[in-house]
């Protein structure tokens, strides 16, 4: 492979993930010039995700004075991502990711817990529409059928000072007294993210912009 | 773990001042829903220190995009755009393509927002984001689409900065309607070629009998007979 013909799937690779997230690819996949590679805990597969240095990330907007991407119901998904990040990272002094799959059930309970009492209609609706938005951005990975949620790829982009502030938003969030049926997910969350639909997702370090 | 090398070989040769200012427009342009003034940044008003956040850019397969002036003084408006070898070579793979229902919906506002009102010689330039809104009970008319899907399409394309809401010019004696559509900031992010390209493909399809048509087809098959 020729240094052009490199450079031109660098770019290209690049450009997928920008249109589509995160991307899921075989565990010995090459990884591109400025990617990190993440692989899945059971070794089945890694996410590529584009990592640009901290000062050209989507801070810069804040301190330009210019708004941020648009996300619907911004409340909402910013305490469902609250929720699961207190389900799935078990141990804040180390990574995020990958963490560990939590129930659905117990997300949503956290998830209720921050939102206050709503009628249950409404807050299932307002957890789901929340579950498949980070889904479609990577931010975490929700399979559907199984009622399992993990932390997605994105998380590994945080920062050393994102992840401080972070350790603090864990540790005000009351872990739910669950039974254990719901802890423990039927079966592993394995993938269904790197299919978002969004033409230009905006990558962030966090859901308050949107992409 | 860095991840920046990538960037090194346009940044190495720069001041830290300057490597910050790049860094800056490289993030405004690429993260900014609308277009970035480029009053606000040093690295969009210098033409040497704007090629080297082109550079940066291109590394990643994107380009800079010129949005043309906008908002009051009429100063210049930078967004990025993926390079067009790129995002045909992403169109071609089946990357990032709308569900069905979103792409009819979408063109039915392209159409009704920005095509006709620039057949009819009341939209000028060849910008597809600012145009006549179109009516939402006019997509209803026209989209063939039950109304809960539309609602939906028209949710996902909002979300995607594809399409975005207005309220509806009152027209004479109507009915003051509640919601209107136009393109949304994302049609900044077109390159010129991409921009053409849109318009050639609506000519197409709109009147494949008309002369026009028959010469986009031939400066197609001679522009790919060249490239041969």
């Amino acid at each position: 492979m020729t240094g052009q013909d490199g450079a031109q799937d660098t770019a290209l690779a690049w450009a997928r993930a920008r249109a589509a997230g995160p991307l899921r690819t075989p565990p010995d996949a090459p990884v591109p010039d400025g990617m990190i590679r993440l692989a899945e805990p059971d070794g089945t597969a890694a996410w590529l995700v584009p990592r640009v240095p901290d000062t050209a990330d989507t801070r810069v907007l804040a301190e330009l004075g210019l708004a941020g991407p648009l996300l619907e119901m911004p409340n909402d998904t910013a305490r469902l991502l609250a929720a699961t990040l207190r389900c799935c990272w078990e141990d804040p002094h180390e990574p995020p990711w990958p963490g560990r799959p939590a129930a659905e059930a117990e997300v949503l309970t956290v998830f209720g817990d921050l939102t206050g009492p709503r009628d249950e209609a409404a807050h299932r609706r307002s957890a789901v529409a929340g579950l498949r938005r980070l889904d479609q951005a990577g931010w975490l990975l929700w399979d559907e059928a199984a009622g399992a949620v993990r932390l997605g790829p994105r998380v590994a982009l945080w920062s050393g000072s994102d992840l401080a502030v972070l350790r603090q938003l864990w540790r005000s969030i009351n872990f739910p007294e669950c039974s254990p049926e719901i802890i423990t997910p039927t079966r592993d969350v394995t993938g269904g993210a790197g299919q978002a639909p969004a033409p230009e997702p905006a990558p962030g370090p966090g859901p308050g912009e949107d992409r | 773990m860095t991840g920046a090398t990538i960037f090194e070989p346009v940044l190495a040769d720069l001041s830290e001042r300057h490597r910050d200012e790049v860094l800056s427009a490289f993030a405004a342009v690429e993260n900014s829903p609308d277009p970035v003034p480029e009053a606000l940044l040093a690295a969009l008003r210098d033409a040497t220190l704007r090629r080297s956040v082109e550079e940066m850019l291109n590394l990643i397969g994107r380009t800079l995009v010129r949005a043309g002036q906008g908002g009051t003084g009429g100063q210049a408006r930078w967004t990025s755009g993926y390079r067009d070898d790129i995002a045909a070579r992403l169109t071609a793979g089946g990357w990032n393509s709308l569900p069905a229902a979103d792409r009819a919906v979408l063109a039915l506002v392209l159409i009704h927002s920005v095509a006709i009102p620039r057949t009819e010689g009341t939209l000028a330039g060849d910008s597809w984001v600012d145009g006549t809104p179109t009516p939402v009970e006019e997509l209803q008319r026209r989209s063939q689409i039950p109304r809960g899907d539309l609602r939906q399409s028209l949710s996902r394309l909002r979300a995607a900065g594809l399409v975005r809401v207005v309220p509806a010019r009152p027209r004479p004696g109507a009915v003051p309607q509640s919601t209107a559509y136009l393109p949304g900031p994302q049609f900044h992010r077109l390159t010129e070629s991409a921009r053409r390209r849109l318009q050639e493909e609506f000519i197409l399809a709109a009147g494949p009998g008309t002369p026009l048509a028959a010469a986009i087809r031939r400066r197609r098959e001679n522009h790919e007979g060249g490239a041969q």
